[in-house]
């Protein structure tokens, strides 16, 4: 579809417009990500408390939902038309004229209204060859066109700020995390072990499969391991669990552009995630102060190795002045920084701020993750909204066509010496 | 400043020919005013409104529930070149206002057009859509009568107003018929049964012109 959709047929100008709608629509969707991030998280929940846990023993007769007994005669519970589970009259929830469901799957019900999936559903229905059901138009289109500009993704107004709440709820998140962290650490080893040993066999290929399913963030993870030990698998219907599960999988990677060959100057395979970054001025001292929060959902540095040892660096455009580093968080891939760092500047000076996410590998190897330019004036640092944090969606690298070009050079020779035959010394040779 | 403070994000997009006013409809609707400048649309835009939805049941009571809802209105260039361009964001809309000028004859007859644009590239192949008459306060230059058009809507069974971007009647209309639609769409796509899914895709088509079929295909 996107050879239909050429913009280049269309004079520059008119390109630079259709490209400022299609950002402005990114910011539009990466709130709504986050949205249905929490809504699906909230769901979530819910699933795990009304979920029958087997490691307790259950009457047969108890409601799926509140485990309550449920009597011979009066108050006996029926069976939910949703997971075909026995509820009580209390955990109930009418649906219009077509009855109740029990408390989880009406609220399944509702997330899939609210979340849009319902639409993603019909709309795969029609387009059947379509690969990523959650990317729109407007997003293809705007991945394949960044590469060609020059202007930053994030408009120069502030950007709407996220819902705050959703940080703290993020922080549920993380707690799950050392568990998947370490299962992921012991299946590195394991493969890598069993690999030496078997080449190429259908075991090893299996437990690659599932290796993949690890590299995800936490959620899903957590999701199929209640799925799991939920004994009578006493969530709703089969049917919908996979679908929710296979959505939710990919509703974090919906957002994350994943540009390889257009802009693989580096050795990243793919830009994925979002920095987090908070911007104020000081007047007083006449800097301009900017804490890096964290990052999330990262690519992994080293692909092979699944490693991830992420830094932010941050350039004041044009002039490139003020380089600024943070610290090398080890092994993650959704770094917590919480770091300042000043630069003195002249408050209306044209500039851009250029902040760069690397990761550091052995010999001192740097590989690009992604990166965010934001227009600082027209930046309204008295606006409140300015100064909260926010999300930035890290993008691949923007072809410059004057100082960027030198490093870039660079850059593919360092790729040339280190993948012999590799695609990218052909590039090379070609460049 | 857009939050996430909603509960539904709908997505409704503008369509038809060159001039009919798209961009000004979608002008007077979010922001209540009214631009008489023609300043031609470059490719695609969109505006954003938030409103409340008033649930109601089947037989039309509300149920008392209200919700936010975040509406993106997608406004799409008219003239020629850009079709490829346009037509293709038709797949991530939940709604159409397909618009005509009433005052021109051509713009009405090119609803068909775009009526089988719409169905070949429209999330589904029947998906809820309202026919708007625009340019009504223009009584002295109508070339389109009320009937005809009432008579086309009829027959793909889909709603018609008569708008005004200028005076701004029935615009807000249109757009919550088409919003209600959607809403009561959104419904319907959960609640039916699975097996439903099997037998859906021979279903209805939009252009066979059956008067009133207006179930959910999917």
């Amino acid at each position: 579809c996107c050879s239909e959709m050429d913009l280049s047929l269309l004079q520059a100008l008119e390109r630079e417009r259709i490209l400022e709608v299609l950002r402005r629509d990114k910011q539009l969707r990466i709130i709504e990500e986050d949205r249905i991030r929490r809504m699906k998280c909230e769901l979530q929940e819910l699933r795990r408390r009304g979920a029958k846990n087997s490691a307790r023993q259950y009457g047969e007769r108890t409601c799926a939902r509140c485990q309550r007994p449920l009597r011979k005669l009066w108050n006996s519970g029926a069976v939910c038309r949703g997971c075909s589970h026995r509820i009580c009259s209390k955990c109930r929830v009418g649906v219009g004229t077509v009855g109740w469901k029990c408390t989880v799957c009406h609220a399944y019900r509702d997330v899939k209204i609210r979340s849009g999936d319902w639409f993603l559903e019909e709309k795969a229905k029609k387009f059947t060859a379509k690969t990523d059901k959650h990317e729109t138009v407007g997003e293809t289109l705007l991945k394949t066109y960044n590469v060609l500009s020059h202007i930053s993704v994030v408009p120069p107004t502030p950007p709407p700020h996220l819902d705050y709440q959703f940080l703290n709820r993020s922080g549920d998140l993380k707690h799950s995390k050392p568990l998947n962290k370490s299962v992921e650490n012991l299946m590195v080893s394991f493969t890598s072990h069993i690999r030496s040993k078997l080449s190429q066999n259908a075991s090893s290929h299996e437990l690659k499969c599932e290796h993949v399913n690890t590299d995800r963030p936490s959620l899903p993870n957590l999701f199929k391991k209640s799925k799991d030990s939920d004994q009578e698998g006493s969530s709703t219907g089969a049917e919908e669990e996979t679908s929710f599960s296979s959505e939710y999988s990919g509703g974090w990677r919906g957002s994350t552009s994943s540009i390889s060959t257009d802009c693989g100057l580096f050795e990243s395979t793919s830009v994925t995630g979002e920095l987090e970054l908070r911007l104020a001025y000081n007047t007083k001292t006449s800097c301009l102060e900017i804490t890096v929060g964290a990052c999330r959902n990262l690519s992994y540095g080293d692909t092979k190795k699944r490693k991830c040892q992420p830094y932010i660096k941050l350039y004041v455009l044009p002039e490139k002045s003020g380089k600024m580093k943070t610290s090398v968080k080890k092994n993650t891939t959704d770094p917590v920084y919480n770091e300042v760092l000043k630069v003195k500047r002249q408050r209306f000076l044209p500039t851009r701020l250029q902040a760069t996410v690397w990761h550091t590998g052995t010999l001192k190897r740097k590989v690009f993750l992604g990166e965010v330019l934001i227009p600082l004036d027209g930046w309204r640092f008295e606006d409140m909204d300015s100064q909260r944090f926010n999300w930035y969606p890290l993008c691949p690298k923007v072809k410059q066509k004057d100082s960027g070009l030198e490093s870039t050079m660079s850059a593919y020779l360092i790729l040339g010496f280190t993948h012999k035959f590799d695609q990218r010394s052909m590039v090379l040779v070609s460049v | 400043m857009t939050d996430g403070d909603y509960d539904y994000l709908i997505k409704l997009l503008a369509l038809g020919d060159s001039g009919v006013g798209k961009t000004t409809f979608l002008y007077r609707y979010t922001d209540n005013k009214f631009n008489p400048k023609f300043i031609t649309t470059v490719g695609i835009d969109f505006r954003e409104k938030r409103v409340v939805y008033t649930a109601s049941n089947a037989n039309g009571t509300t149920t008392g529930k209200t919700f936010k809802v975040h509406l993106q209105l997608w406004d799409t260039a008219g003239q020629e070149r850009f079709r490829s361009l346009t037509t293709a964001f038709f797949r991530d809309a939940m709604g159409f206002l397909l618009m005509f000028d009433l005052t021109s004859q051509q713009s009405f007859l090119n609803v068909r057009n775009w009526m089988s644009q719409l169905q070949a590239n429209a999330y589904c192949e029947n998906p809820d859509i309202v026919l708007v008459g625009n340019k009504a306060d223009l009584a002295d230059q109508r070339e389109v009568q009320e009937k005809q058009a009432k008579e086309l809507a009829d027959k793909y069974g889909i709603p018609y107003f008569e708008t005004s971007a200028a005076t701004g009647v029935e615009v807000d209309k249109a757009v919550i018929t088409l919003l209600d639609l959607v809403m009561k769409r959104m419904e319907q796509c959960v609640d039916k049964p699975p097996a439903d899914t099997a037998s859906g895709n021979g279903a209805t088509k939009l252009g066979d012109a059956q008067p009133n079929e207006k179930k959910c295909a999917c």
